[in-house]
């Protein structure tokens, strides 16, 4: 068995995290924890509180109360370090499209620091790994859905980092393309990096292995995928994910 | 600096790319210079002159022929007793009177005495136009007395009749290309480097980038370089298209230093990008950003004294002036381009522009948050 | 019109952009009180037959009726009987979702008495009545795209055509969503929906899956599953990426597919298969299930 996964290293644990917005509560008493090589989902509806949680992770958004680390920083001291040592993927895939693939990938290496040599062999690296050698120097705007996303990802992953965050990253792409998509993220976790998947599309959860449901504001159930599925008798997260919502409301 | 570096490769590729946006930056420029460096014209000509002379003297005719030989007057006749009813018509801008006997006080070195009136329902052009009556006046003056002191030498202490000097400083063909050329060329380049930098950080907040580099360990100062770096380059390209267009097209002599305009031109870009920056912090679109950008523009431009001199704004106004950048920038650019002046000339303009310049960019920085809320 | 002729028919429509046929050559009918689902990727065509079919986009080939009318020739009519949602539906943020709802009725002519009958049945159909004077830039996405269907049904089309209307849109709305549709299919509504979601194929009658301007199949959402040939196994553990690299050489499995802590192995021979994971990889009978093939893998295998 591989020494990586048995590793039960934490990397991301929050305790009580809480945000408010004036009087809202966009996050209540949030408590997680992430070890590494591992896929997390982070699921929830539009304004369940899922982007709020992920900002105070990545250092963007200061709690209220509570506390975090990621990558053993603190997020509200060390939000700086934690920068580097995350790597950030979003669903609108900040790319540039008027810069070339290559030029995507200088600029987001740069930015993070590298120099000019392991630059270069960066994006060599990274080209390969997404096998997207062959439009190196096209138009990234030229690009189907399905690359863009690769070459995103390709980009989060410039600086090597430990942690990877997904916000809602492959809905709408072709079905192969997705497959490709999520075989590299299991390669990446198998080879100990730590995968934190927000969406809210449920079939993308099926690819993680924990999940957690947040609604309103709140976390509902949080646990490995199967087990939450054999506990609930529910054969899709999607189905997991109406059953748990449904009870909290009625609750 | 390798992460700044980084930042002006992009923006530049990203800027040379955008066609559209290439033809707005470099040739836009050139032809507003070249069209409104003709519209903008300070000049008054035609003012519509009604003179009525109740002297019918030989001086009173000559002092006649003088405004009728004049470009800037058409003479208008009419009856006097018509004039306050022309006046409110509009057909008239100015009117002189010349009374019974102006030529005997003339000659008896008593002061003589003519009446002005003038429709200063647009003040600018009535203060340009009595400047011009004013100055046929003195030319008038002077050539009268020499006349007198030739007949008479010993006339001179008679003669009372106020001398007045009109003479027209580095300007001597009184071409407004000279001081609207430099005007236009600054105004172009606080229009164009304040909105670049606003719309270009708003822009990158619409699609997302902004995020993404927010997650980035980049330093505030590295990313508002990184921002306002190749702007100012561009910024630079600018006020040398400019330069090249008063030189060679309106050719207008170039008398200062270069070096000491692209000194002025770094404090005054600190003020403008600063502004985008700033801008780019309080709005979320770029249409926001258009309007809030617009007006500091509009307030820096109309106070610069450039379209309305400053001496014609109320009291209170002209020291609101002194808050606008664009004041000193006019100033010191036409002191540089027309008179040659230094930096010692101009210690004063520089000082403000150095206050003003790191006072926006600090703010600007200040302002800037790498996170959201 | 009788009752067997379709109400949406397209034959051989074929479209091209510059240098990319975004169409090539689709047919397909659908008839009264049907829920036809289009299903297919980003970029697969789907919107360009939905504009076609609403009469907003000339094509390059082919013919198409809709509730009878031809679509180059009566949009008029066709105009008159259909609701149309694109996928970038335009609420307009700043009024509320009433007024909205005003708005599309005087676009769409909506009398006076039969308008205010219209809207309180809307309003009690898509559960909108306590948010009638909320402005929609205050809706949740589930709301605003119940709101988006309201205004399309103001004017009581016979037909409704639908551009990915549960993109972005959570679970719980998109289930809600789904029954509304049901609802009005059952009273003779006829349905084409568009989705990238190969999980709402069950939620159609029949559904057209389309990629790159082709039609791969058409059927029922179980006859779509039929058509993959191969078996789809499971097996559930810690740590399957070294054992699904294994799992990948042996002779009868297709492809190999990880899920968290699952793993589906597409077989063309399940028990030889299952003899193979036993015998090289030593993975016990019990440890293995099979799992029905679902519509993404029906996708991929047409696609290869």
């Amino acid at each position: 068995m591989n020494a990586v996964i048995e590793d039960s290293n934490i990397v991301v644990e929050t305790h009580d995290l809480t945000r408010k917005f004036g009087k809202f509560v966009a996050v209540d008493k949030l408590n997680i924890a992430v070890k590494r090589g591992e896929i997390f989902g982070f699921l929830g509806a539009n304004g369940a509180g899922k982007t709020t949680a992920i900002r105070m992770l990545c250092g963007l958004l200061e709690p209220t109360s509570g506390t975090g680390t990621v990558a053993g920083f603190d997020i509200v001291k060390q939000a700086e370090r934690i920068k580097s040592r995350i790597g950030y993927m979003s669903q609108k895939f900040s790319l540039y499209n008027d810069l070339k693939v290559e030029e995507n990938l200088e600029f987001y290496g740069g930015v993070y620091g590298l120099d000019s040599r392991a630059l270069k062999q960066h994006i060599h690296e990274t080209l390969e790994r997404m096998n997207l050698q062959h439009v190196r120097t096209k138009m990234t705007a030229e690009l189907p859905l399905g690359w863009k996303q690769k070459l995103a990802l390709g980009a989060a992953l410039m600086h090597n980092p430990d942690i990877i965050f997904l916000d809602e990253a492959t809905g709408g792409v072709d079905p192969v393309a997705r497959r490709d998509f999520w075989d590299m993220i299991h390669d990446l976790a198998a080879h100990g990096k730590t995968i934190f998947v927000t969406t809210h599309y449920m079939d993308e959860a099926e690819y993680c292995h924990k999940i957690s449901i947040m609604h309103q504001s709140r976390v509902l159930i949080q646990g490995k995928v199967g087990d939450l599925k054999v506990q609930t008798g529910m054969k899709t997260v999607e189905e997991l994910f109406k059953h748990v919502v449904t009870q909290g409301d009625s609750a | 600096m390798s992460v700044i570096r980084h930042f002006v490769k992009k923006e530049f590729r990203q800027v040379f790319r955008d066609k559209q946006m290439l033809r707005m930056l470099l040739i836009v420029p050139i032809v507003q210079l070249i069209v409104l460096g003709n519209a903008i014209n300070l000049d008054v000509k035609h003012v519509r002159l009604a003179i009525f002379d109740h002297d019918h003297s030989e001086v009173s005719r000559d002092l006649l022929s003088r405004f009728r030989s004049s470009d800037y007057f058409d003479i208008i006749l009419a009856d006097q007793s018509k004039l306050s009813a022309l006046m409110d018509r509009g057909k008239i801008d100015i009117s002189v009177v010349i009374p019974e006997g102006f030529a005997r006080d003339l000659g008896s070195g008593s002061t003589a005495k003519a009446q002005l009136i003038v429709d200063a329902q647009n003040s600018n052009l009535a203060g340009i136009a009595t400047g011009y009556v004013n100055g046929v006046f003195g030319s008038f003056q002077e050539d009268f007395r020499n006349r007198m002191l030739e007949k008479n030498p010993d006339i001179k202490s008679k003669i009372h009749s106020v001398e007045v000097v009109s003479r027209v400083f580095y300007n001597p063909e009184m071409n407004t290309y000279f001081a609207t050329i430099p005007g236009i060329a600054v105004l172009l380049l606080t229009i164009i480097t304040t909105l670049i930098n606003a719309l270009n950080i708003v822009r990158e907040k619409e699609i997302g980038t902004l995020e993404q580099l927010m997650v980035t360990p980049i330093s505030k100062f590295q990313f508002v370089m990184g921002k306002s770096l190749p702007f100012a380059i561009l910024g630079y390209i600018e006020l040398a298209i400019a330069l090249a267009v008063g030189m060679l097209w309106f050719k207008i002599p170039f008398a200062g230093s270069f070096l000491l305009l692209a000194f002025s031109a770094a404090l005054f870009l600190m003020t403008t990008l600063g502004a985008g920056l700033l801008v780019s912090t309080v709005a979320q679109t770029q249409q926001q950003a258009l309007f809030t950008a617009w007006f500091f523009l509009v307030f820096c431009i109309i106070m610069s004294g450039f379209l309305t001199p400053i001496e014609n704004m109320p009291t209170a106004l002209q020291y609101l002036t002194y808050l606008d950048p664009l004041r000193y920038m006019i100033k010191v650019t036409r002191g540089i381009f027309l008179k040659g002046s230094t930096f010692f000339d101009l210690k004063y303009e520089l000082a403000a522009m150095a206050i003003y310049g790191t006072a926006m960019f600090a703010l600007a920085i200040f302002r800037f948050r790498k996170s959201t809320t | 019109m009788s009752t067997s002729s379709p109400m949406i028919a397209a034959n051989d429509i074929k479209k091209t952009y510059k240098d990319t046929d975004a169409l090539r050559g689709i047919n397909l009918s659908v008839s009264r009180g049907e829920i036809f689902g289009l299903i297919g990727p980003d970029g697969a065509g789907k919107t360009s037959l939905m504009r076609i079919l609403c009469c907003l986009m000339s094509f390059d080939g082919g013919t198409a009726t809709v509730a009878g009318f031809d679509v180059e020739k009566q949009s008029g009519e066709i105009k008159k009987r259909l609701g149309y949602m694109p996928q970038r539906f335009s609420l307009y943020p700043d009024l509320s979702v009433g007024e909205n709802i005003r708005f599309f009725a005087s676009l769409f002519g909506v009398e006076r008495d039969a308008y205010q009958t219209r809207f309180a049945e809307l309003m009690q159909f898509s559960k909108l009545e306590p948010f009638i004077n909320r402005r929609a830039a205050a809706l949740s996405g589930g709301m605003k795209q119940k709101l988006a269907l309201s205004c399309t049904l103001i004017h009581t089309p016979e037909i409704l055509i639908l551009d990915e209307p549960t993109t972005g849109v959570d679970p719980i709305s998109r289930f809600e969503f789904w029954e509304m549709l049901r609802k009005l299919a059952r009273q003779g509504v006829t349905i084409l929906v568009s989705t990238p979601y190969m999980d709402e194929a069950d939620k159609c009658d029949r559904v057209a899956l389309i990629h790159k301007g082709n039609i791969l199949a058409v059927g029922t959402p179980s006859e779509i599953t039929q058509e993959f040939k191969h078996s789809v196994l499971e097996i559930e553990g810690a740590n399957l990426f070294d054992l699904r690299r294994d799992a990948e050489t042996l002779p009868s499995v297709v492809e190999v597919h990880l899920y968290g802590d699952r793993m589906h192995i597409v077989t063309s021979d399940i028990f030889r298969c299952q003899g193979e994971l036993q015998a090289k990889l030593g993975i016990s009978l019990e440890s293995v299930r099979k799992v029905a093939p679902s519509i993404e893998d029906t996708f991929i295998s047409l696609l290869k």
